[in-house]
Order: structure tokens, then C-alpha cells, then sequence
């Protein structure tokens, strides 16, 4: 039996969650929501999932980007899945730099984002196992 | 600190069995890692040469977008080439590392496009229509500044005031609009109407419901209070839209906005938002869409203007919008408010005038009019029954339609081209201009339909509408539902003239209304979108209704049944590409110059250097080139030396390298050949029994010039096009395990990718096949492409076609069937190849593909045996 991926959505907007997790559990992947930066943060702690799929743009205070860099600092191994409503250059490079794995621009169809999380995962194929940049092995 | 490869040198030069193992052991793992970033690099590769051919495809027209689709494909360009960058950087250690910077610079080109636009400074929220000319439209509209700059030229307007730009701009800014909105329109897909129907409710919910700035409800109470003082407190106000951008070339926004009629001095703060918020009607919504207008910078000042007691008003046009070539001025005319003309509700009166010098009425169409629309104290506008002597007496006397005539050429003069211009004359007999607007642009010229098409004549004597003739199924629409419903290049028919019908026009072939007339806000959009209409129709829902096919003649409001070909036949072929020209295609112009274009072209000139990458494009050309470089350069030591086996097949050796990422060979090999019979990968072998089910009967097959050449023979010929040469020699490389197969193969620019895995595991089990380019130019790739398309679809892929890019995927099925999906790859991949050359016939196309299809089929059947 394989391991499900486990998969954090956070996302301010309810409904969004609501439809992006059902789909994702429909398709064997093991979701968690949250609907903040802190919150994210304190589940990332708890259960440790495989990726995290972040909107940018959430209120109060710890946006997508601030949370996106908090995870990097605290979470260095795990791989972020940006999403975002409001689409802009600047900002998918910004959040990239910060290290994000991919950047996904709403609407989003389920069966890309499937593909994302797979491939963030490693989950896809014998050869994408683990690997992200050279950092990890090089040390 | 000392790499990876430091590390390895100091092993290399050790000799005995053990180290000699571990050495390879490293060098696997290393190569594994690599080959994953490799792999990772070619997706995203493909995910920026996508967007890329999806921008080309725009570019050519025809199909409307929007800018937050143009920002969302820009940004995803720029997100892939930073992950190619990322990944050539764990490839090759850092050595390419200022190519970020480059990113950085490309980036910032392209942003300046399509995310610069700050707002303007802003200027004051409300001005008196007094204090308006032609030079404020940036501040209050095109349609309010010609109203302020009538008044200057000595014609009776109303007084009023305009709520700004920069009033809207506060007021988005206040209450966060902006964001939101944006927000909440690149959740939906804009470019269905019902999904804009869905779309258009919440956000006019959310604009009338937000709150207005404290500094913008003072400056417009204390406006209204100066109105109090000159007309009483019960003064009623009209509350029209006057839009940035109206006045862009070609197009009218004809009734795209709402007016509010008869609005009370305490409900003009109200009336303001529900304004304001129908620039995202469907109609309006609809419009911008398929006129590439983008909604942003779109600020829509606002016009409140004391409400005239009309006796009659109307429309004016100085040409004539259906016969562009008839010099004379169209005057249509109703009693009481013009309302009833724009809203195509009523049949109106028209007058034709001529020109010149005396001016004389030369023609006068006089129908009944039911109803006219009136101010009243206490409801504001109200339709009310017309007695019979009124219903037959035309609106105007000739004296005052001779007065119009010559005012309306001085306003046309005035501004120095053709004008639509609405009009009222009060109780006192006074005429006052409510509006004009450049009427060039929405004239379009078309042939005259023949005068006997032979059809059989179902109605005649209509309001020529818009010109033209086109011929369509009927489809009545009689409420909104009916929208979701019409089906493309249906014959639009409906009782009135409304312009809520307008989302529908860029897919109707034409319509046909029982009311309105040619100065309605229908006919407008019609005229714009080059879809004939008759209007003033009687009984044409019901004469029509039931009716398989009509022609409708638009130039002379006639209706026959059955399609008119010699009728059609004299018709200009489409109908205009709005989208060339437009602001949006201006945008994707613009920043499509930092990111299609292919400059950097020869991996062997000395430019060929990461300063020199001026665009995306080329970002992902050198990462590419590098990274394939990196992987399978003749000159890429250990790899080539240690892991790479060439592949014996009967004792000969073919051009194949194999790298066995693990579990991938039975023995391990003892020299630098690996025997077929030694390899252990199952996709491998279907693969192979698939490419070798049948000898190709054109050039060969299978022989020493490699798989890649299978794609792409003809590929290695320099002279065809330049983007095509590469630095590296030309090797076809399988990296396999027991259970996978990855075959990453180029020439030069071109490449393809064909990836398995067939496992126990049904869900994870895939096959995909990716190919672009060719050596034939781009037609005949792209009849190539369809082909193979054509051919895998056919047996159960999942096919994407961009121009010449085609990628097929099946997957989660069992061994057994996956099996056979990677023999018909392996088939198709050999079958397929130097196809594009032999594309320039249609006629041998055919015959190939009927070959390739029994052949196809007879390989399956026997593998199943």
C-alpha cells in the first residue's frame, strides 16, 4: 500500500478550500486546511505534510509571501505551491526567490494541480525521488 | 568547501574492484540527481514554451482575453524560467548563476507593460459642468467633456455636475475595491457569459453595498445643494455613466452603462454606486471581453445632470450608420424623453436631411407610437399610453427638425467628424443637446445585398439596422435564461430591441426585433460587431418562431426564408477581429517582445553566453542547451565513460545509450555494450516491440542514425533553421529502471520527451509522449502533429496540440493496457518520423495516415494474440 501524500491548503477563502480539498481527497491525497500564515504555520507543526499549497494574497498581517518565508526558515525541506488570484511578474519571482517550488495562477484545473503536488512531492516517477536542487546533496 | 566533483576526482585513479565500485555507486547517485533536475528542467521548459505558443496564437487574433489572463501567462513564463534556472543551477553548480539576473532584468521589462499603469495624480472628485471642455474627458469622460464643450460653443445644455475619475478612484480606494474585484474575476473563467452572468451579480452586490469616502459624499451634497438653490429641492436628476475609454477608436459602448432617470437629490449617492457598479453588467463585461478593452483604468466618472421636461427628443446622426455612403443627416425622433429611442423599446419617427445648404427634410417615416416616457413627480420616468392623435402625429414640426439639422452639423464641424448626438426639446420649445460622440469607426462598410435573392419573402418594410445580409437558424429570446441557451450563428429574434441583448451579438449571425430602430443602443453594437439587423419589425416574433432558416437582409429591414447564398455570396467574408488594436492585444504586443522571440541561436558563437539572453525565450534556450550539455555531452566524462552502455542488438551495435538508474540491467555489464537480452526494464522492451512491430516502408528505420532522428531526421540539416544547431553531438539516451523509461532526445531546439512507469501500483502507472518542431516549415509540422494527435487520440490518449507541440498522455491503467499504449508510442514514434516532409500533399497525407491507421491496427491485433 502506497503512502497517501499528505497536502496543507491554506487559503482564506472557505469556499475555495472546501471545493480544492474535496477534489483532492476524491483523488487519495490526504488534506489538511488552514485559513492563515499562523495557522498554516502551527499545522505545518503538528503533521508535518508532504506540501503546502499557499495563496498569496490572506489578511491579517502574514501574507503569502511572509508565510511563504517564515516555512522556508522553520521548514526548509518543504516544498510550497504558490497560488495566486492576482497574477503579476514581480510577485512570481519575489516568490520564488523566497523558495517556493511553483507558482499556480487561479482558476486552477484539479488535474494541474494534481500534477504540481506530485511532482513537489517526488511522487512522480523513480527519478524525481526526493530531489529539488543540488543544496541537499552537496552538503 | 569542497563539490560533489572534487570529492569524486579524488577518488578517480583508484583501482581495486571495491573502489572502483563505489566510485560508480557515487556516480549513479549524483547522475539520479542530476537526471531528476534534468527532468524537472524539461517540464518547465515545456510549461514556458507553452505559454509562449499560446501568445503566438493570440497574437494573430480572432479570440478575445483579457489583461489578467495576459498577466497570468506572463507570470507563469516568468515562474518556469526561474525553476529552469534553479535547476541548471543544482546541475552544474552555480556556474550559470547570473542568469537570474537576467531573469531579473527581463522581468522588470515586462512588468513595466502589463503591471505598471499607476493611477494618475489625482485631481478633484466632483467639477461643475460648467468648468468642462473636450480637454477634461481624462478626468470626467469623453461624453460629459463634449457635453461641458457644447455648452462652450454657445448650444443649450443642461447644468450639473460630474462625479470624477478621480472621485471613482477614491471611492475603489476606500473601500478596497480594486483587489477584490480582480480577485474575484480570476477565480471564474470570464470568457463563459454564464459564468459573467454569475460574476456580474456579486460584484455590482458589492460595489452598491460598499461604503463612499466622507470627503466624496460631501463634495456631491455639496453640489446637489447648489442644484436645490437654482431648481427647488424637488428637482430630479438624470445619473449617466461617462466611462474612461468610451472613446476609444471603433468603439461605442453603446448602452454598456447604466443611466438612472429621475433621480432624487437624497438618492444621487445611491444612484452613483448603481452606475458605477453596471460597468460590470454582462453587457458591459461581455463587451470589453470581446473588444479586448480591460477593465482596469476604466474609471467611470459619473454625470448629474437636471432632468429636461422633455415635449419630444431623440437621436441625430449626421451619416447615415446603415448606408455610410448617403451623405444626408438621420433624425430619430420620439415624444416625450429620448429614452425610448436608445432602449429600442418604441418605434421612432426618422427623418432624412439633406446636407447641403438650404437644408431640406427629404424623407419622413412616421409610425404609431404606443407609449412615451415622461417625467413624473412622484415616480420619475413612466411610460404612459399616447391617444390616437398623438400616437400618428409625428414628434417634431419641420421647422424645429430643420434647427436640429443645422445644429448638429455645427457640432459635427465643431469637432471635425460625423456625430451621434442625443437631444430633447423642453415644454418652452428650448432644444437641448444631451450628448455626442464620434460616430467614425461603428460605420461599417459592407456590399449591398442584391435586390432578388429568389426566396421566398417573409417580412419586409423593417428598419434597416444594421447592413448587411447573413442567414442563421431562428432562435426567439424572450427572458435573460434564453442567453444561456443561443446557440453560435443563430438568428437573433426578440420583441424589442433591448440592449441587454448585446452580450449576445458576437455570436449571433444577425437579429431581428419587432421594435427600436437604427439610433437604439442595439443597432449600435450590431453595426460594431458587423451583424446585420432589421428593427421595427412587426410581428416578427411571431411570423418568424418556428422557422428552421432565414436570411436576414439588413441593408434594405427585409426577411426571407431559406438561405440566400448569392445574397450571402456578395458579403464580405468574417466579421472584424476586434482584438487586433485593441488596448489588450496593444499590452500582450508589447510584452510578448521580452518574451517569444528567439535571439540567442548558436550555441557555438561566442554570444551564445547568459548577458546575452534578452528574453524569456532565450532564458530557456540556454538553460536547455546547458542542461543537455550537462547530461549527455560527448565530452561529459564519467557519465559517458562509466554509466552509459551502448545497446547490441544481434550482436550489433546500435546508436542508443542506456543508463540504468537501478534494477534496470539483469548483469551488469562488463564492457561498454549492454546486450538486449540483458535489460531488464519492462517498459523498455514494449517500448522496443512496438518500434520494431513492422519495417517503416519510406526511409529507414531503426538504423545507425538514432532515435531522435525518429522525431526528427532531417532536423540535423543546419541550412532549414538556425535555431536548430547544436553544440553537442547528437546521442539518444534511455534512462531506465525495472519498472521506468525516460528517453530524453534533441536536435538543437527540437526535442522530445517519451516518460513510462508500469508498476502494480494501477494509479501511478503512466505513459507520456511529448514532441515539437520538425524539419518542414510550420504547416506541414503542424498537419504532422494533427496526424500523430489524430492517431493516439484514437486509441486513448489524452492529446494537447499547440501549433506543432504535441503532448499524449494515458494513465492510472493497468500493466496489461499500459503495455499496449507504449507499443503504439514506440509504433508511432518510428512510423511517424520525416512525416512532415511529405505533408506538402494533402492526397499523400491522406494515404499515410489511412496506412498508418490499418497498420496501427494490425500490430495491436497481433500483440493481443
Amino acid at each position: 500500500m502506497v503512502k497517501p501524500i499528505s497536502v496543507l491548503l491554506v487559503d482564506d477563502e472557505v469556499d475555495l478550500l472546501d471545493f480544492l480539498s474535496k477534489r483532492l481527497a476524491r483523488r487519495g491525497f490526504l488534506v489538511q486546511t488552514a485559513n492563515n500564515g499562523r495557522q498554516a504555520l502551527a499545522a505545518i507543526s503538528a503533521s508535518k505534510p508532504d506540501v503546502v499549497i499557499l495563496d498569496m494574497l490572506m489578511p491579517g498581517g502574514m501574507d503569502g509571501l511572509a508565510t511563504l518565508g517564515e516555512i522556508r526558515r522553520l521548514f526548509p525541506h518543504l516544498e510550497v505551491v504558490l497560488l495566486t488570484a492576482h497574477a503579476s511578474t514581480e510577485a512570481a519571482l519575489r516568490g520564488m526567490e523566497l523558495g517556493a517550488y511553483d507558482y499556480m495562477v487561479k482558476p486552477v484545473a484539479i488535474g494541474e494541480l494534481v500534477l504540481k503536488i506530485e511532482e513537489a512531492s517526488g511522487a512522480r516517477g523513480p527519478m524525481t525521488s526526493g530531489t529539488r536542487t543540488g543544496n541537499r546533496y552537496d552538503a | 568547501m569542497a563539490t560533489f566533483w572534487n570529492r569524486l576526482s579524488r577518488l578517480i585513479g583508484l583501482s581495486s574492484p571495491e573502489e572502483d565500485e563505489a566510485l560508480e555507486r557515487a556516480l549513479r547517485l549524483d547522475f539520479r540527481r542530476r537526471c531528476a533536475l534534468f527532468r524537472q528542467l524539461v517540464n518547465s521548459n515545456n510549461r514556458a514554451l507553452e505559454v509562449m505558443s499560446d501568445m503566438e496564437e493570440m497574437l494573430r487574433g480572432g479570440k478575445p482575453f483579457g489583461l489578467p489572463q495576459v498577466r497570468g501567462m506572463c507570470a507563469q513564463a516568468t515562474a518556469n524560467v526561474f525553476k529552469m534556472i534553479r535547476c541548471l543551477e543544482g546541475m552544474t553548480d552555480g556556474r550559470y548563476n547570473a542568469l537570474y539576473d537576467r531573469l531579473r532584468a527581463v522581468q522588470q521589462e515586462i512588468g513595466r507593460h502589463v503591471e505598471g499603469g499607476r493611477d494618475p495624480v489625482p485631481g478633484p472628485l466632483v467639477l461643475g459642468l460648467d468648468a468642462i471642455g473636450a480637454a477634461d474627458a481624462g478626468e470626467v469622460g469623453p461624453k460629459m467633456a463634449n457635453l461641458g464643450e457644447l455648452g462652450r460653443i454657445g448650444l443649450d445644455v443642461p447644468s450639473g455636475f460630474v462625479i470624477t475619475a478621480s472621485g471613482f478612484r477614491r471611492f475603489f480606494e476606500h473601500a478596497s475595491l480594486s483587489a477584490e474585484i480582480e480577485g474575484i474575476i480570476r477565480d471564474r473563467q470570464v470568457d463563459r457569459l454564464d459564468a459573467r452572468y454569475a460574476l456580474s451579480s456579486t460584484i455590482q452586490e458589492l460595489i452598491v453595498a460598499a461604503p463612499l469616502p466622507d470627503d466624496l459624499v460631501q463634495a456631491i451634497e455639496a453640489q446637489c445643494q447648489a442644484l436645490a438653490e437654482t431648481y427647488g429641492d424637488e428637482v430630479r436628476l438624470a445619473v449617466r455613466s461617462s466611462a474612461l475609454g468610451e472613446d476609444l477608436p471603433d468603439a461605442s459602448f453603446a448602452g454598456q452603462y447604466r443611466t438612472e432617470l429621475g433621480v432624487r437629490l437624497d438618492q444621487v449617492t445611491r444612484s452613483y454606486k448603481e452606475v458605477v457598479a453596471s460597468k460590470y453588467g454582462v453587457a458591459a463585461m461581455t463587451y470589453r471581453w470581446n473588444r479586448g478593452i480591460p477593465d482596469e483604468g476604466m474609471a467611470v466618472c459619473v454625470g448629474c445632470l437636471p432632468m429636461v421636461d422633455a415635449s419630444s427628443g431623440g437621436v441625430v446622426y449626421t451619416r447615415d450608420p446603415v448606408h455610410p455612403s448617403d451623405r444626408r443627416l438621420v433624425i430619430h425622433a420620439v415624444p416625450g424623453l429620448p429614452t425610448a429611442v436608445v432602449d429600442g423599446n418604441v418605434q421612432a419617427d426618422r427623418y432624412l436631411v439633406s446636407r447641403d445648404e438650404p437644408m431640406r427634410i427629404e424623407e419622413s417615416h412616421v409610425p404609431r407610437k404606443q407609449t412615451m416616457a415622461q417625467l413624473d413627480a412622484m415616480e420619475g420616468v413612466v411610460h404612459v399610453p399616447l391617444q390616437d392623435s398623438e400616437a400618428e402625429a409625428p414628434a417634431l414640426a419641420p421647422q424645429v427638425i430643420i434647427d436640429l439639422a443645422e445644429k448638429t452639423l455645427a457640432v459635427e464641424r465643431h469637432f471635425g467628424q460625423p456625430q451621434d448626438v442625443e437631444w430633447v426639446v423642453d415644454r418652452q420649445g428650448t432644444l437641448i443637446f444631451l450628448q455626442a460622440r464620434p460616430m467614425t469607426g461603428h460605420m461599417p462598410v459592407v456590399p449591398e445585398p442584391q435586390d432578388d435573392p429568389g426566396l421566398p419573402l417573409l417580412l419586409e418594410g423593417g428598419e434597416p439596422a444594421s447592413p448587411g445580409a447573413a442567414c442563421g437558424p431562428v432562435f426567439v429570446v424572450r427572458k435573460n435564461a434564453d442567453a444561456f441557451s443561443f446557440p453560435e450563428g443563430a438568428v437573433l429574434v426578440a420583441a424589442q430591441a433591448l440592449p441587454r441583448w448585446a452580450p449576445l451579438l458576437p455570436r449571433a449571425s444577425a437579429v431581428v426585433a419587432e421594435t427600436g430602430s437604427a439610433a437604439g443602443h442595439l443597432a449600435n453594437v450590431a453595426r460594431e460587431f458587423d451583424v446585420p439587423a432589421v428593427f421595427g419589425l412587426e410581428n416578427a416574433v411571431s411570423v418568424l418562431d418556428g422557422n428552421q432558416m432565414i436570411t436576414v437582409d439588413g441593408t434594405h429591414g427585409r426577411i426571407f426564408s431559406g438561405c440566400a447564398e448569392e445574397l450571402l455570396a456578395s458579403q464580405a467574408g468574417k466579421g472584424p477581429d476586434f482584438m487586433l488594436g485593441s488596448p489588450v492585444m496593444n499590452t500582450l504586443t508589447s510584452v510578448a517582445r521580452h518574451i517569444v522571440p528567439l535571439t540567442l541561436l548558436d550555441p557555438e558563437s561566442p554570444d551564445f553566453r547568459p548577458d546575452f539572453c534578452r528574453t524569456l525565450h532565450d532564458i530557456t534556450r540556454f538553460c536547455h542547451e546547458k542542461s543537455v550539455g550537462e547530461l549527455f555531452a560527448a565530452d561529459s566524462g564519467p557519465v559517458r565513460k562509466r554509466l552509459a552502455k551502448q545497446l547490441r542488438y544481434n550482436g550489433r551495435p546500435l546508436k542508443y545509450w542506456l543508463i540504468d538508474l537501478g534494477n534496470g540491467f539483469t548483469n551488469p555489464p562488463q564492457d561498454r555494450y549492454i546486450d538486449f537480452e540483458n535489460i531488464a526494464s519492462r517498459p523498455l522492451h514494449v517500448l522496443w516491440e512496438g518500434m520494431t512491430a513492422q519495417e517503416w516502408g519510406g526511409p529507414p528505420v531503426l538504423d545507425v542514425k538514432g532515435f531522435a532522428s525518429i522525431i526528427n531526421q532531417a532536423a540535423s540539416n543546419r541550412d532549414i533553421e538556425p535555431a536548430m544547431a547544436s553544440s553537442f553531438e547528437v546521442k539518444n539516451y534511455f534512462m531506465i529502471t525495472d519498472t521506468f523509461l525516460s528517453l530524453q532526445s534533441r536536435f538543437g531546439f527540437h526535442f522530445c520527451t517519451l516518460e513510462a512507469l508500469i508498476g502494480d501500483v494501477t494509479d501511478e502507472n503512466y505513459a507520456s509522449f511529448r514532441f515539437k518542431g520538425g524539419a518542414a516549415d510550420l504547416d506541414r509540422r503542424i498537419l504532422r502533429a494533427e496526424l500523430v494527435a489524430d492517431l493516439l487520440e484514437e486509441h486513448g490518449f489524452r492529446t494537447e496540440l499547440r501549433q506543432d507541440a504535441l503532448l499524449a498522455r494515458a494513465e492510472a491503467l493497468p500493466r496489461v493496457e499500459l503495455e499496449e499504449k507504449l507499443r503504439i508510442l514506440g509504433f508511432v514514434m518510428i512510423h511517424t518520423k520525416q512525416l512532415d516532409m511529405v505533408m506538402k500533399n494533402r492526397d499523400m497525407a491522406i494515404v499515410y495516415e489511412q496506412r498508418l491507421r490499418r497498420d496501427l491496427a494490425s500490430m495491436i491485433a497481433k500483440s493481443r494474440q
